[in-house]
């Protein structure tokens, strides 16, 4: 076997040259390293005289410019191609570009494997927050966690000056950042010894906290800020790009610094995360089992404060995708299946022009051309018009890009980390490629096989078969494929009717929300806090356009999570802890009529019991009634919330259900109580504002009634009930949105496929159909050999479609709501309106060849 | 005016005499010259030298420890001898009087 430099020099250098080199380096036996830089030089030199390098190139120019001419000149063509091609590349960018940072690629922390969530395991299966005294033990006594942390949401209003700012918080044990594994850009990290009750209250911010709020001012550090009032310190700033995956948003830390007698800090107190890193070696399984045994001795020692029956383990990295995990991979499919009908369509368009340069590439033949060089030519078409449709696609993505960021739902994590990326651009190189060969090649071997002798012989001769299979069976994918988007895009919708159809048990029409707080010196004790409230609802209730005004702790689907276990005095429980839980509403007496609750049994608490503190009252919704006391009445029964030094309180009535955390979420059970009758005054309230006519027209007149009581409180999310539910459904919405988007253009692009082969195949028969009519084929006759060859194909192309939804629609399983992934409704529409769709791009062509005139058919040579 | 790259090739070209070629060429530049060239470059600067015509070019006989490949043979035109006179005639000329070893016998 000849040595490659050998081969290179005999390949691209004239013989005589060639002889006189290698045979120079053989005679010198020259080998290796050196042999390599010999023939690297001689390359070099006589490159100019390398026949077959330099051909090369130049006939790529020519070709090139060949390409460039020819695709001018048919500009409906290559406009088409380019277009088809640049949305359908934009579109996979930019859902790969949201794809790649949100769920694929590793998080930036330091080994982000190692990092893991740890809850507790409700019997039910479902997980559950941790208390702080259990996060201790788990922490004292897991042998297989090198490292863990507790974080509990914090929401502080920064006062700065005369303006106030609510912020979105975490408060954090001091091993926190170091368990996720960064460290603060600016300052340092918590201190251990800072993490205990009565020491110094100190924060951490975020980057763009301390840019925006701050101005980048580096003596931050060591300084005190007001959080409502109180002083804090911060001790340091997290770098820029620093994204706390557990809390997307998140703007400003707090340290924990609980001791294990607060009040909050107890077992039964589940409102803490946990966050751990394993140790080196330590499989997730050992860690599982690890923490599940000292969760069974916990439990164990204090078998009267858990109802949880173990821990659960859970890699960050999927914690924080699992909710987005579904929509992503289902737009993932989508989007490949478009990009799968866009280059067949280019590719068929591609086809159908070829056979209109029949002629041109037999005549280029006779000319001398040679086949090879034809292939070329034509690959370098296909390569302009990738490239062109690549550079579109590049231009699609940046502009769809922002506008999909801003669709996606806030708490999306790392939002700011998606950017048109390199990966993605490689996948665009990579569909360009893919497709210059497809469309170059597959079309040049029909070309091949037929003889020159024979185009110019036949004129313009009978259909050629073999190239009409290669195009049926790419409108036949190409409906597949557009099939199995539509009915994606079918089951969302169906999904999200009867989503938006489910009864929410109050009355989102005309209902304004918004965000009140009443924080710092002015509100220290319970009472001004309280006169607060009631001045706002009185200025509201005043203003033209207002029906009634509520006030209340949280709003139900605004996402809260704010429940306690409720213990019926009629039925003592050995442990408290299995007593139901309750979303805790505390609330106004007008809050029920404002929402259009309907109190089913009992009535409702007037404005004076409410003002009472003495007679406790409370209603409970049917969910709740039915669970305490199920078969009787709950009027009059007494319930307490809160732990046993709290009093009982009297049921006065049974409200309907609500929908509290979701609208495709099992339905919980609530408890509504007077404001001033709750043990606490909340400095965060929700007040619900009935209006006569559209609620977002009211903002305005809203926000200056509460300013003109106090200028210096925040107001914060103020939207229609309609938009908050909305925004409840959010994801679904985009997917949905995104999924009607690709079914409408792949259903586009698959007719105009069949239009095109139909259209095609009638020109190319025309002398057949002329001679069928002459023969006496009535035009009946003609209209069913057009059709029933489009509805062939149609037909396999929808059946095709239908094994392929199937497959498609159990990725889409965790997006549907109230509907099944093969819901037999559903299918059978969307092949319906396709195949109609189908069969009128048929028509058009079907009359064409109705029409066909003998006499002319044959005139036309 | 030569090259200092040509001056060399023709010199080596010359030693050598009848059937010079690449292998002894290359061997009288390294020996004498103490240029480690790339049989590449010695061809390219004989190529260059020929479009000139201050050498011409032959195809010799394969050998079988050239594995039958054929040598290209060269030998120095009269164009060619009368060139390396003119450049040293020259290189005399501006070296009179200097006392570096070039001055005229």
């Amino acid at each position: 076997m000849m040595p490659l430099p050998h081969r290179l020099l005999e390949r691209y250098l004239p013989s005589t040259d060639a002889d006189a080199i290698v045979g120079d380096l053989i005679e010198r036996r020259v080998t290796g390293l050196r042999l390599w830089r010999e023939a690297a030089v001689a390359l070099w030199h006589f490159r100019d005289r390398t026949p077959r390098q330099g051909d090369l190139m130049a006939t790529f120019l020519a070709d090139l410019r060949l390409a460039l001419r020819l695709l001018g000149r048919a500009p409906t063509f290559t406009a088409t191609a380019v277009l088809t091609l640049g949305v359908a590349i934009g579109a996979a960018t930019a859902i790969f570009s949201v794809a790649n940072p949100v769920i694929l690629r590793p998080l930036p922390y330091d080994r982000p494997d190692r990092v893991v969530v740890v809850w507790e395991r409700e019997r039910n299966g479902t997980r559950s927050t941790v208390g702080f005294a259990t996060v201790r033990d788990y922490i004292t006594r897991a042998s297989t966690l090198a490292s863990a942390a507790a974080l509990g949401t914090w929401q502080p209003t920064l006062l700065e000056g005369t303006e106030s700012e609510q912020l979105s918080g975490l408060r954090v044990s001091s091993a926190y950042f170091s368990t996720l594994g960064v460290r603060p850009a600016l300052g340092r990290d918590f201190r251990a010894d800072e993490d205990v009750a009565g020491a110094p209250r100190v924060l951490i911010l975020s980057h763009a906290l301390w840019q925006r709020r701050f101005g980048s001012d580096s003596s931050i550090v060591g300084r005190s800020v007001s959080i409502a009032g109180t002083p804090m310190t911060v001790v340091g700033v997290m770098p820029e790009g620093f994204d706390d995956v557990t809390t997307p948003g998140v703007q400003i830390w707090r340290i924990l610094g609980y001791a294990v007698t607060d009040p909050y800090a107890c077992r039964t107190c589940r409102h803490l995360r946990m966050v751990a890193r394993l140790r080196d070696g330590v499989t997730l399984e050992r860690a599982q089992s690890d923490l599940t045994k000292i969760h069974g001795a916990i439990v164990a020692e204090n078998p009267k404060e858990y109802a949880t029956v173990g821990a659960e383990v859970v890699p960050l990295q999927k914690e924080v995708t699992r909710q987005f995990r579904p929509a992503i991979l289902a737009l993932g499919v989508a989007v490949a299946l478009m990009l799968v009908i866009a280059i067949a369509n280019v590719a068929n368009l591609q086809l159908a022009r070829l056979v209109r340069r029949d002629e041109e590439f037999a005549i280029r033949t006779a000319l001398g051309a040679s086949s090879p060089r034809l292939s070329r030519q034509l690959l370098t078409e296909a390569l302009v018009v990738a490239v062109l449709g690549g550079l579109a696609g590049v231009g699609v993505a940046a502009l769809a890009l922002p506008a999909l960021v801003r669709q996606l739902p806030p708490e999306l994590p790392r939002l700011s980390a998606i950017h048109l990326d390199v990966e993605a651009l490689g996948l665009v190189a990579a569909v360009v490629l893919a497709l210059t060969v497809v469309v170059g090649l597959v079309p040049r071997r029909r070309q091949r096989t037929d003889s020159i002798a024979d185009h110019l012989r036949a004129g313009r001769r009978l259909a050629g078969t073999r190239q009409s299979a290669v195009r049926g069976g790419l409108v036949i994918a190409e409906l597949a494929f557009a099939l199995m988007l539509l009915v994606g895009a079918g089951l969302l919708a169906r999904s999200v009717v009867q989503l938006l159809d489910v009864d929410k048990g109050f009355d989102a029409n005309n209902l304004l929300t918004l965000q009140i707080s009443s924080v710092g010196p002015r509100y220290e004790d319970d009472a001004s806090v309280f006169q607060y409230h009631d001045r706002v609802r009185d200025a509201v209730r005043n203003l033209p356009g207002v029906v009634s005004v509520g006030v209340v702790s949280q709003l139900p689907l605004g996402g809260n999570l704010d429940n306690y276990g409720v213990v019926a005095q009629d039925k003592p429980l050995a442990n408290p802890e299995e007593a139901p839980s309750g979303d805790r509403y505390v609330a106004s007496a007008d809050y029920l009529t404002t929402m259009g609750i309907r109190v089913i049994e009992g009535r409702a608490f007037t404005e004076a019991e409410g003002r009472d503190t003495t007679n406790l009252v409370a209603l409970v919704s049917e969910a709740l009634a039915a669970r305490l006391w199920p078969g009787e009445s709950a009027i009059g029964k007494r319930i307490r919330m809160g732990g046993d030094q709290r009093p009982f309180r009297t049921v006065i009535g049974v409200t309907a259900n609500v929908r509290h955390s979701g609208l495709d979420a099992t339905v919980t059970q609530q408890f509504y109580v007077p404001e001033r009758q709750w043990f606490f005054s909340d400095n965060q309230e929700v007040l619900v504002v009935r209006t006569t006519g559209d609620a977002s027209a009211m903002v305005g007149a809203v926000r200056r009634a509460i300013r003109e009581i106090d200028p210096t409180q925040p107001i914060l999310k103020m939207a229609a009930m309609d938009d908050v539910i909305a925004a409840s459904t959010a994801q679904r919405r985009l997917a949905l949105t995104l999924f009607a988007f690709f079914a409408i253009a792949s259903i586009l692009l698959a007719v105009a496929g069949i239009y095109g082969v139909l259209a095609g195949n009638v020109a190319e028969r025309t002398r057949e159909i002329g001679l069928r009519a002459a023969l006496g084929a009535t035009p009946r006759n003609i209209l069913s050999l057009v059709v029933g060859q489009g509805a062939r194909l149609a037909v396999a192309g929808l059946a095709l479609g239908l094994f392929g939804a199937f497959a498609l629609t159990r990725s889409l399983r965790a997006l549907l709501f109230g509907v099944g992934p093969h819901d037999p409704a559903t299918l059978a529409v969307a092949t319906l309106l396709l195949l109609a769709t189908t069969l009128v791009a048929c028509l058009v062509p079907a009359m064409r060849a109705v029409r066909v005139d003998p006499s002319q058919a044959f005139r036309a040579d | 005016m030569l090259g200092e790259l040509e001056q060399i090739v023709l010199l080596a070209v010359l030693r050598v005499g009848d059937g010079a070629y690449g292998v002894p060429v290359h061997d009288e530049i390294v020996r004498l010259a103490r240029r480690d060239l790339t049989l590449g470059t010695v061809y390219k600067t004989l190529s260059r030298l020929e479009e000139k015509g201050l050498v011409r070019s032959f195809e010799g006989d394969p050998t079988p420890q050239r594995g039958g490949r054929r040598t290209r043979c060269f030998a120095v035109t009269t164009a060619g001898r009368k060139s390396l006179e003119s450049t040293f005639a020259t290189l005399r000329r501006m070296a009179v009087g200097l006392d570096v070893g070039l001055e005229p016998t």
